[in-house]
Order: structure tokens, then C-alpha cells, then sequence
């Protein structure tokens, strides 16, 4: 189903939460908006779903304006970051709910429960409580209460934020699998650079309720539109170096380590080192500028020696210093990149 | 070392010798209290008419009879005054948690302009503030003019509206302390505001409706003023009139008052103690985050 935003602000008292945010979704997508806290990512959904209106702009599911329609008859699912699963009833009758209203028959409704249930494995607890239940397992039952019936679209608010960290990497490739297997626009709303650059078919940046980027993960990794998105997608992130009327900015697997001195390398002296068991990050002094490379698991240099940086010249960004936008690339950036 | 032992133990703030058995003998006094005058009630209405003068007062050795029940129920309408005052108190109770519960969620729930959410509930908490008896006249006229006079309908009335700003306050405390994802939830599950309202948020704030309910209706069956202004025949009376009615320039009947006032405690005591677990709970809904 597409989904469009057009010209879509929306204003708390004086406060510009989203502003004039442009957006198109197609069939199928599977969108990630992604931003810092209070970047208006959380406040865009809910106007799609209903939940709040837009002070101005147009918001679109194929086509049709829907502004005015209300919530119930916008055919929308979602998961909310606490879940929301209705405390007095039972797993079975939180998964049927948006069936129930929806005046089902028992035996269907129990049927489709049934088979949602079997495909998120979680047939053991439909005669429980929410509150039995642990955070994963709830977070199946909020998945399985959106995907009981077919909606227009799924929408996502930070599904995952209250999980421990395994469980948000394995329900990451659970939910990249079931979007693949149902083939549902989703938008889906995070603060964690790495949902997005994994789950995202394409991600929005926002901040200060302004669209940032919206394109592929690799492009927003590779050609940020600006140093926010730049500084924001990555980890660790991407280094930069205030220059004469230019910022640049290199990813930390663009700067290679070297031990012995060499034609065009640059000398740097080590911070500090940080095995992280298949790399390590090397935190360096280069003058006044500090750096973050990437260097193999392997690599050893105790602290204040002196190694030396080879900068993947290609691989510079350079960023206008006042407005933050990329200026259009340079070739031999290596040597002054450090000026 | 001695210090530091100390210091690792939960500290008691008060350290009372027989805590308990203190906390027992204040727990005694104060139950001594509250029910001494309701079994003085009880035996005055089981003792003969001469025994109730008795000199000293026979505390707990007499003849029990039930000659005031008789009395009260069968040769009077007693039993005609119970069962308006049933009627009226369900009947005020139910109106007033249903236009108050709506109002409450309205208030709790919708951001009203110019600040009205917040205006509109102390408007509602004023209509308290000043004595019952200012409206009595006020009311005695209006209910005249409708020819409401001696029915149970204007007590009904009457009863609603008294009860209404209390029903929205205890509702919209409990209204506002429950997470509004979970009507968000049910709203882009499909459900209108209403359905989501009747099989979401309800259900989570039974008790605090049952504590609303209760003091409700113990309101409205002792209330006093209202039904006396309002009411002189027997078929709109009701029992705590009728009770006071047998105060009269010749005599006062103490055996058939507190025969009847037993019996008017029944009905609440019931429906207390059935609801009891609510109670507790929706007393105390919102003082611990759970």
C-alpha cells in the first residue's frame, strides 16, 4: 500500500515537532525513520495511525487523503514500544481483539489466532495472562495482535527498545523475516542506527522534525546527505577534521594502521586501544584532531606510541562547515585531510 | 563492629516493647468505638419498650423480642420506606456512575480548548462547596413546578446530581493514572472510542468504579435533607425519614427507629463486603505504581 506524506507538519503549543516532512512510501517497503529523541520520527507515525492530527499537509494511503478518517477505520496495525497488550485478558483475546471487533465469528477468530500463534511459536501461552509473560515473549504476542488480520500497513515504535540485547538482534532477523514472508509496508520508528541499516529496504533521517536523507541503508551509510547523517549512521562513528573552510569526515574502517612509517601515511600517536574481540578500535591523536580506526582483531600498540594512518583518499566526505551539507568530493584529500 | 552491625539491619523507625499486643488494645478501643452505638442499636431494637428506660441499663442480659420488627415492617410501611429507598439509591448510583464515568473519560482523555479540561473539573468540584441545604428550597420549587413532588423520580434526580462530582473526580484520577497506549492500542485495533472505552479501559478500572459505586449508593441511601424536603407521603418516603418520622411531639418510638435502622444497615453492609476486594483495591489504585 503507499503511503504518502506531503508538506506534513505538526505543532505542540509553538513547538514544530515534525516539519514540512515530504515522504513517499511504496507497496511493500519496509521504511525505518530514524532520528534522535524529540526528532518528531515517533510524532510521524501517529499522525499516519491517527493518533495525532497534522497542523498542516496532506497524508496519503493510496492515493486517499486521510487526515480526517479516524483511527478505527484507517485499517492500520501497530506495535507500540510498551507493547499495550490488554492486561485483563488473555493472550488468546489480546491476539483476537482486532478481530473481535471486527465481529469475526468465534470459531475463525480462534482458527486465525491459532495460526498466527504457530508462526511466532507462542501456541504455549494463548491461555495466559500478559503480566505471566516475559518482555520477548510479549513483544511476539504485540507482533502476532498486528499480523492477525491483513492491515493496509504495519506501524512500529520501537519494538524492540525494551529488550535485552541478544533478544533484540535475533526478534531484528525474526521481524526482517516476517516482513520478506508477508511482504507488508511497514514503517518502523528507532533511535538504533543498526535496526535501521538492517531491517530498512530505506531509511529517513530525521532531526528536529526535518527530513535529513531518505534513501537505501547503503547510501545513507556510504553518501550521507550531510554531517548529521553522517555522525548519526555508523558505529563507531565516522571521524571528522575541521579543515580551512571544509569539515571532513572518514569511517574509521577507511583509515588503515600502520606500525612502520610509510610514503604518504600521516603519524599519529596512540590514545588508546579497544579489542573488541574481531576488531579493534584504535582511538588516535593526530594533533590537536582525535581519530577512531578500525584496525584487525589482532593489532597491538601500547599507549603514546607512534603509528601511522593511511586515509582511503575516495572514501573522504566533505561537509561545509556552516550548513553541514556535503560538498561535492575531491580526489588526493589524503595528506591535507589532516591539515 | 557492634555499630556496623547495626547499620546493616533494616532500621525500625519505632521500636514499641509488645508492639503488637499495643496495636491490638488501640485496634480494640478503636473497633469499641465505632460499634458500640450500633449494638446499643441493636439491643434497643430486640428489648421490650420498658427495658429501653431500664436504670442501670441492662448492657447485655435482657429478653429479646421482636415486637418492633413486627411493628415496623408489618402494623407500619417500613418495608414500603426500604423499598424506595432501595430503588432510589440503585437507581441515583447507576445514573450518576454512568454520566459521571463518561464525563471523567472525557475529561481524563480529550484535550478540551482554552484550558477547559482543567475548568471544567473545579466548576464540577464547586457545585460541593457550599452547604446541601442552600439548594433545598431552590429545589423544592423546581420540583414543585415539574410536579416531581413525592415521587421517587425527583430523589433520583436529586441524588444523581449530588453524587455526579464525585463520580467524575474518583473516575478521572483513576482514568488518568492508566496508560493511554492501551486505548491507542484498541483504537488501531478497529474499536470506536466507545467500544474501546466498554472493553478496555472499563474492565481495567473495575475496582475504582466498585469503590465509586459503593460510596455512592451509601450516600444516597442515608441521605436525609433531600428526601425530607422533597418527600411526605409514604409511597416516596424514605427509610431514614421514615426512621426520624417516629420522633413525634407525644412520643418517640425507639424500639420501631432502631428495629428499622438495623435493618437499613443490612443492605449496605452486604454489598460492602461483596465488593470488599474491589474496594481495598480501587482505594488504593494509584498510590503504588504498579
Amino acid at each position: 500500500m503507499g503511503i504518502e506524506f506531503r508538506n506534513v507538519t505538526k505543532t505542540f503549543g509553538g513547538a514544530c515537532v515534525v516539519d514540512d516532512l515530504s515522504l513517499e512510501v511504496r507497496d511493500g517497503e519496509f521504511i525505518v525513520l530514524l532520528g534522535p529523541s524529540g526528532c518528531g520520527k515517533t510524532t510521524t507515525l501517529r499522525m499516519l495511525a491517527g493518533l495525532e492530527t497534522a497542523t498542516s499537509g496532506d497524508i496519503l494511503i493510496n492515493g486517499e487523503r486521510i487526515n480526517d478518517v479516524p483511527t478505527q477505520h484507517r485499517d492500520l496495525a501497530m506495535v507500540f514500544q510498551s507493547y499495550a497488550l490488554y492486561p485483563h485478558m488473555t493472550i488468546a483475546e489480546n491476539i483476537g481483539y482486532p478481530l473481535r471487533v471486527r465481529k469475526l465469528a468465534k470459531a475463525d477468530r480462534a482458527a486465525r489466532v491459532q495460526r498466527v500463534a504457530a508462526m511466532l511459536e507462542i501456541e504455549s501461552l494463548l491461555e495466559r495472562k500478559p503480566r505471566q509473560l516475559s518482555g520477548g515473549e510479549r513483544q511476539r504476542v504485540a507482533l502476532a495482535r498486528a499480523i492477525v488480520r491483513e492491515p493496509r500497513a504495519y506501524l512500529m515504535d520501537e519494538p524492540l527498545s525494551n529488550l535485552d540485547a541478544r533478544l533484540r538482534v535475533q526478534m531484528r532477523g525474526e521481524l526482517k523475516r516476517l516482513q520478506h514472508q508477508l511482504g507488508m509496508t511497514t514503517i518502523y520508528v528507532t533511535h538504533d542506527q543498526a535496526e535501521a541499516m538492517t531491517l530498512a529496504s530505506r531509511v529517513a533521517v530525521m532531526k528536529k522534525g526535518r527530513l535529513q536523507q531518505f534513501d537505501t541503508p547503503l547510501n545513507i551509510y556510504n553518501h550521507p546527505a550531510n554531517r548529521f547523517v553522517a555522525e548519526f549512521v555508523g558505529s563507531p562513528s565516522m571521524n571528522f577534521i575541521e579543515g580551512e573552510g571544509v569539515t571532513k569526515g572518514i569511517r574509521p574502517e577507511h583509515i588503515q594502521v600502520l606500525t612502520a612509517p610509510e610514503d604518504g601515511a600521516i603519524e599519529a600517536r596512540v590514545y588508546v586501544t579497544e579489542l573488541m574481540g574481531n576488531e579493534t578500535f584504535v582511538f588516535l591523536s593526530v594533533g590537536e584532531n582525535r581519530l577512531i580506526a578500525r584496525a584487525p582483531a589482532d593489532f597491538r600498540a601500547d599507549v603514546d606510541t607512534t603509528v601511522w594512518l593511511r586515509l582511503a583518499t575516495d572514501k573522504i566526505h566533505r561537509f561545509d562547515p556552516a550548513t553541514g551539507k556535503i560538498l561535492p568530493q575531491r580526489r588526493n584529500d589524503a595528506t591535507e585531510a589532516t591539515k | 563492629m557492634l555499630s556496623t552491625q547495626k547499620a546493616q539491619k533494616p532500621q525500625k523507625r519505632f521500636y514499641v516493647p509488645f508492639g503488637s499486643s499495643v496495636r491490638l488494645v488501640i485496634l480494640l478501643l478503636a473497633l469499641l468505638f465505632a460499634l458500640a452505638p450500633v449494638y446499643w442499636m441493636l439491643t434497643i431494637s430486640f428489648k421490650t419498650e420498658g427495658e429501653h428506660f431500664a436504670s442501670p441499663p441492662s448492657w447485655f442480659v435482657f429478653t429479646p423480642t421482636l415486637e418492633h420488627y413486627y411493628d415496623a415492617f408489618v402494623t407500619r410501611s417500613f418495608g414500603q420506606y426500604l423499598l424506595t429507598s432501595a430503588i432510589v439509591a440503585v437507581a441515583s448510583t447507576a445514573c450518576a456512575l454512568v454520566i459521571g464515568t463518561l464525563a471523567a473519560y472525557a475529561l481524563a482523555r480529550f484535550d478540551l480548548p482554552l484550558k477547559l479540561n482543567r475548568r471544567l473539573s473545579l466548576w464540577i468540584l464547586s457545585t460541593r462547596m457550599f452547604p446541601a441545604i442552600v439548594t433545598a428550597v431552590p429545589l423544592f420549587l423546581m420540583m414543585r413546578d415539574v410536579q416531581l413532588l413525592n415521587t421517587r423520580a425527583a430523589l433520583i434526580i436529586v441524588y444523581t446530581a449530588f453524587n455526579l462530582p464525585f463520580v467524575v473526580w474518583m473516575m478521572r484520577g483513576f482514568f488518568a493514572d492508566l496508560p493511554r497506549d492501551l486505548e491507542e492500542a484498541a483504537l488501531v485495533d478497529g474499536d470506536s472510542r466507545l467500544g474501546a472505552l466498554v472493553r478496555v479501559v472499563l474492565p481495567l478500572v473495575a475496582p475504582g468504579l466498585a469503590a465509586t459505586a459503593v460510596f455512592c449508593l451509601i450516600v444516597s441511601w442515608n441521605e436525609f435533607l433531600f428526601a425530607l424536603v422533597l418527600t411526605q407521603t409514604d409511597a416516596a418516603m424514605t427509610l431514614p425519614v421514615g426512621i426520624a418520622g417516629r420522633v413525634t411531639q407525644y412520643e418517640i418510638k425507639w424500639g420501631v427507629m432502631s428495629a428499622a435502622a438495623s435493618v437499613a444497615i443490612v443492605p449496605i453492609l452486604v454489598f460492602a463486603l461483596a465488593l470488599q476486594k474491589y474496594l481495598v483495591r480501587g482505594l488504593s489504585m494509584g498510590a503504588v505504581k504498579g
